[in-house]
């Protein structure tokens, strides 16, 4: 298992194809590590370069300008096999006339292994991936999960595998099933303590899966951290809306040197000290704020706001009020044991440290 | 006035009841959602409501009026399907536009354009009438075809799982919008989904489908606090509600159900409920904690199977002594796999279900 580390990448398909002239870049300026043994999702939209990004670091593709590095070594040039590089697809990849044994031994027999060390890895991989009794089955008659089940045993029979990639192995699987794939994965990556990098444009697969989450977005990196980096402290307005459920609520605001953050015909205070460092980006800006760390009542209160509510949606847990404010919905979590009814009129608090200021998408403080 | 399904059935062509002798009620003004897993009934009795297929057996009314054989064009009801339909030759614009083209009384030009302009401002769409639904994303040709059926302005509106191919932010936003936008509209809204989500965010009222009968419909607060069988406790909440076996034991004078040593709930007030030996107990995810937040709770060790982050939440599956607990933590923590922790329970929190009919028996506290 590897240290993965990719230094100052950039790809262009243009210039790939020749056309040197005015290249659209797929990727740019990716720099990012991931350490040896952890698990970590690649999240975006499609479209936003995260393929690419996979097949550079298998190696499918080599990167117009920058360095792969695994464990300090620098593997630009070589083959994805050169690479001992593990994957797992969309559409599970098993032989179906050959049994399940047959599958996951395949790596080794190509590789001219012996067949009693082979025997010996086979049986391994079996018993982590919950196979073993499957070994005689012809693949083509198991159900995806288990198809996908034999997919990684036969990615990680090779003793030497570097690193696993799984570009949105869940997509084909009922869902049902899913939770024990996903187990399966987090175990086998803990206990094995593979490198293991999932590709998604799900955010709820990326964040159940990742310790680490890189979100990309038009070939860039937006932010890389834990989900609870993401959620808490996030570094864009896109990530503010992409993570989390519902989004950050996002309001155009100005603010004075008094601390007064005057947005859709209200207002709230922030401290001066604050208000004094955002001054030095300008007057304007967008805040964020989540809508669980709202401070939601029916009853009037200081230093907030008050609108009429909208829309009561139950999650069973708790209740995700949509309020007015003027002309702008704002979204809140209100208890499940609250009584709240759409008319009602609602006052909602923002606790300062849970308030985000973004300038241009990009978070400022 | 509404819609009545009376004692309906419908055979599969080998035999077998793909739906069994369904009762269904659904008033003018209801948001009525029909949840089940894939094959469980739904689409075919969405179908049956929509005129598309006949019952076997049995009666539909709208309004009083008995409709089980009249074609789907002399119903007056829109149906939205799960992967978009749209005709690839024509706009955004004309698309909308199209029921009332065809409408057997002619429509102005004038109001037309009226109504395509109101139900596409209403779905967010009006900045693409113009382009073809192939220029457009998988979420704006849906808003297309859901424009499109209120564009008919029909009474009722069926919609067979018209979330499910779009992605998970799309979804959430659209569950947000179609409540908005179809209780400003009369009739009734018959909406079939597999995601419990759905149910819970949306309507005024669920129906449990399993294995072609509707084991419960009713409010959506009564179904999911009062579930009548093991199915929809399990099936109508997210996550899941755990089930637990246990059994019935008396110790120092009292009664309990007893799942381990540490898990066990006083059901003494129950006494003459609980005839049987064994009982399954249900307890919602969420009403599970990591601390003691009252002194009434107990308190059960446990080992983290796995943690992750949904949502906002945190949703934890942890072995307690081979049994599996889901937990709903209502924040973003990380646990590692084999660590071990404290969870608590409070007793007045569980449903009792019986382990043979999987019927309620009992809730261990009233009310709620």
């Amino acid at each position: 298992m590897a240290t993965i580390q990719l230094k100052d990448i950039w790809h262009s398909y243009d210039i790939e194809e020749g056309k040197t002239e005015n290249p659209q870049y797929a990727v740019e300026d990716i720099n990012v590590t991931y350490e040896n043994g952890s698990a970590v999702a690649l999240l975006g939209p499609s479209g936003c370069g995260k393929t690419t990004l996979l097949k550079i670091i298998s190696g499918l593709t080599t990167p117009t300008k920058g360095q792969v590095l695994f464990d300090g070594k620098d593997v630009t040039e070589l083959s994805a096999k050169e690479r001992h590089i593990a994957q797992v697809f969309q559409f599970p990849v098993v032989y179906d006339s050959m049994n399940v044994y047959g599958n996951i031994a395949f790596p080794l027999a190509n590789d001219g292994v012996d067949s009693a060390t082979i025997r010996k890895r086979v049986y391994e991989v079996a018993e982590i991936m919950e196979i073993s009794s499957l070994l005689k089955v012809p693949a083509g008659k198991l159900n995806p999960a288990d198809k996908q089940k034999v997919s990684l045993g036969r990615g990680i029979v090779r003793p030497n595998t570097a690193a696993v990639l799984l570009d949105e192995p869940l997509t084909v699987i009922d869902p049902k099933a899913q939770w024990g794939l996903r187990r399966k994965l987090k175990q086998v990556q803990k206990e094995l303590n593979f490198t293991m990098i999932y590709v998604t444009h799900d955010q709820h697969e990326a964040l159940t899966f990742a310790e680490e989450v890189t979100v990309m977005q038009v070939g860039k990196i937006d932010q890389t951290g834990t989900p609870k980096d993401l959620h808490e402290d996030p570094q864009s307005t896109f990530i503010g809306y992409f993570i989390g459920s519902p989004g950050m609520n996002m309001m155009e605001c100005s603010v004075d040197e008094s601390g007064t953050v005057k947005f859709n015909g209200t207002s709230f205070n922030i401290s001066k000290k604050r208000a004094s460092s955002l001054l030095e980006h300008g007057d304007e800006f967008t805040f964020g704020i989540r809508p669980e760390y709202i401070k939601f009542g029916l009853e009037k209160s200081k230093n907030a706001v008050s609108g009429v509510v909208k829309l009561v949606e139950d999650t069973g847990a708790y209740k995700i009020v949509t309020t007015t404010l003027d002309t702008l919905d704002v979204k809140s979590r209100a208890p499940e044991t609250m009584e709240v009814n759409e008319g009602d009129v609602a006052w909602l608090s923002f606790p300062e440290e849970e308030v985000k200021f973004y300038k241009d998408g990009k978070k400022v403080i | 006035m509404g819609i009545v399904v009376e004692n309906v059935t419908k055979l599969h062509q080998s035999g077998y009841a793909k739906l069994e002798n369904v009762n269904l009620e659904v008033n003018d003004g209801d948001f009525s959602v029909l949840l089940a897993p894939t094959g469980s009934g739904k689409t075919t009795l969405l179908r049956l409501l929509a005129g598309i297929e006949k019952p076997s057996s049995g009666k539909i009314y709208f309004d009083g009026v008995d409709v089980t054989r009249l074609s789907v064009q002399k119903r007056n009801i829109a149906m939205v399907y799960q992967q978009f339909v749209n005709y690839p030759s024509f706009t955004i614009y004309e698309n909308i536009a199209s029921p009332l083209r065809v409408a057997k009384t002619k429509v102005s030009e004038k109001e037309i354009d009226k109504q395509v302009r109101s139900n596409a401002d209403l779905l967010g769409i009006s900045h693409i009438l113009d382009h073809l639904p192939q220029e457009v994303s998988g979420g704006q040709q849906q808003r297309t075809a859901l424009a499109r059926a209120l564009c008919k302005g029909t009474k009722y509106v069926f919609l067979d799982e018209p979330l499910a191919n779009l992605d998970y932010k799309l979804r959430e936003e659209l569950r947000s919008e179609l409540k908005l936008i179809f209780r400003e509209k009369g009739g009734a809204l018959v909406y079939a989904t597999p995601e419990p989500v759905d149910a819970l965010g949306m309507a005024s009222h669920v129906g449990f489908m399993h294995e072609g009968k509707i084991l419960q419909y009713g409010p959506v607060k009564d179904v999911y606090h009062n579930p009548e069988f093991v199915e929809v406790g399990e099936y109508f909440s997210y996550p899941t509600m755990n089930i637990l076996e246990g059994h019935k034991v008396e110790e120092e004078g009292r009664l309990f159900i007893k799942v381990t040593d540490q898990f066990k709930v006083d059901v003494s007030h129950l006494h003459e409920t609980l005839k049987k030996d064994t009982y399954y107990l249900g307890i919602h995810a969420h009403m599970v904690t990591t601390n003691r937040e009252s002194d009434s709770m107990f308190e059960i060790d446990g080992t983290v199977q796995l943690s992750e982050a949904v949502g906002s939440d945190t949703e934890l599956h942890v072995d307690h002594r081979g049994k599996n607990i889901i937990v709903l933590m209502q924040e973003l923590v990380s646990y590692g796999i084999g660590e071990t922790m404290k969870l608590y329970l409070d007793p007045e929190r569980f449903y009792v279900f019986d382990t043979d009919t999987h019927k309620l028996c009992a809730k261990t506290v009233n009310g709620g």
